[in-house]
């Protein structure tokens, strides 16, 4: 079953006509397991994939890369991956780093539109001034949001 | 932010999927905002009470 209506993707698709430069999605995963390990179990994992692939194919500027997360592998070391299901968007103008926890679903889906709309434009439109106090930050700053789905 | 600052990660989470975080960070209204797990605040802010948040978050602790 799809997470997206026709009338979805087609609004998505006109939502992506403002995407410039390519994005790459990472996503990190669980290994697909026949033995249940409990408390180990991600709940959310497959079918924040399979939202993701159906995204990801909406337009050809947005490049999926799906790795089983193996905590303290490389990869996840290198992108600050602790737990899953883990999505870090980057673009070749995103100089920090944007990442999305959980399943992006409700209002949190147009979140994570919008994030890959600004990661691809690299701006996030703000203010002058906001740009200007940022570029004075020079110590590493970890933001958290906590939201719930909606 | 992030994509402004190569100092800056920014994350969005789903916190009823971990749920130990709720009890981490004392989360009990969202959108609850953490930076460094030292500055905290519940709701929205303005791009300038923002910038004021990420800079106590940065500053040298007082003496």
């Amino acid at each position: 079953m799809a997470f997206l209506s026709d009338d979805e993707r087609n609004e998505i698709r006109k939502v992506f006509e403002q995407l410039r430069a390519d994005v790459k999605l990472v996503y990190f995963t669980d290994r697909d397991s026949p033995v249940f390990i409990p408390g180990e179990e991600c709940a959310t994992c497959k079918d924040t994939r399979l939202l993701l692939e159906e995204v990801a194919a909406l337009s050809d500027k947005l490049h999926l890369e799906i790795h089983e997360f193996a905590a303290g592998s490389e990869l996840a070391r290198e992108h600050g991956i602790e737990r899953i299901p883990a999505l870090v968007i980057s673009s070749d103008s995103v100089k920090g780093k944007v990442r999305y926890f959980g399943m992006p679903s409700g209002y949190e889906f147009s979140v994570l539109l919008g994030s890959i709309i600004d990661a691809s434009q690299g701006t996030a439109g703000l203010a002058e001034e906001t740009i200007e106090a940022l570029s004075g930050i020079s110590a590493d700053v970890h933001i958290q949001v906590f939201v719930t789905p909606t | 932010m992030a994509i402004e600052n190569s100092h800056v990660t920014a994350d969005v989470v789903e916190v009823t999927e971990f749920p130990p975080l709720v009890e981490r960070y004392a989360i009990r209204g969202v959108p609850k905002t953490v930076i460094n797990d030292s500055v905290e605040f519940v709701g929205s802010a303005s791009e300038a009470q923002f910038i004021g948040y990420l800079q106590r978050a940065v500053a040298p602790a007082p003496n």
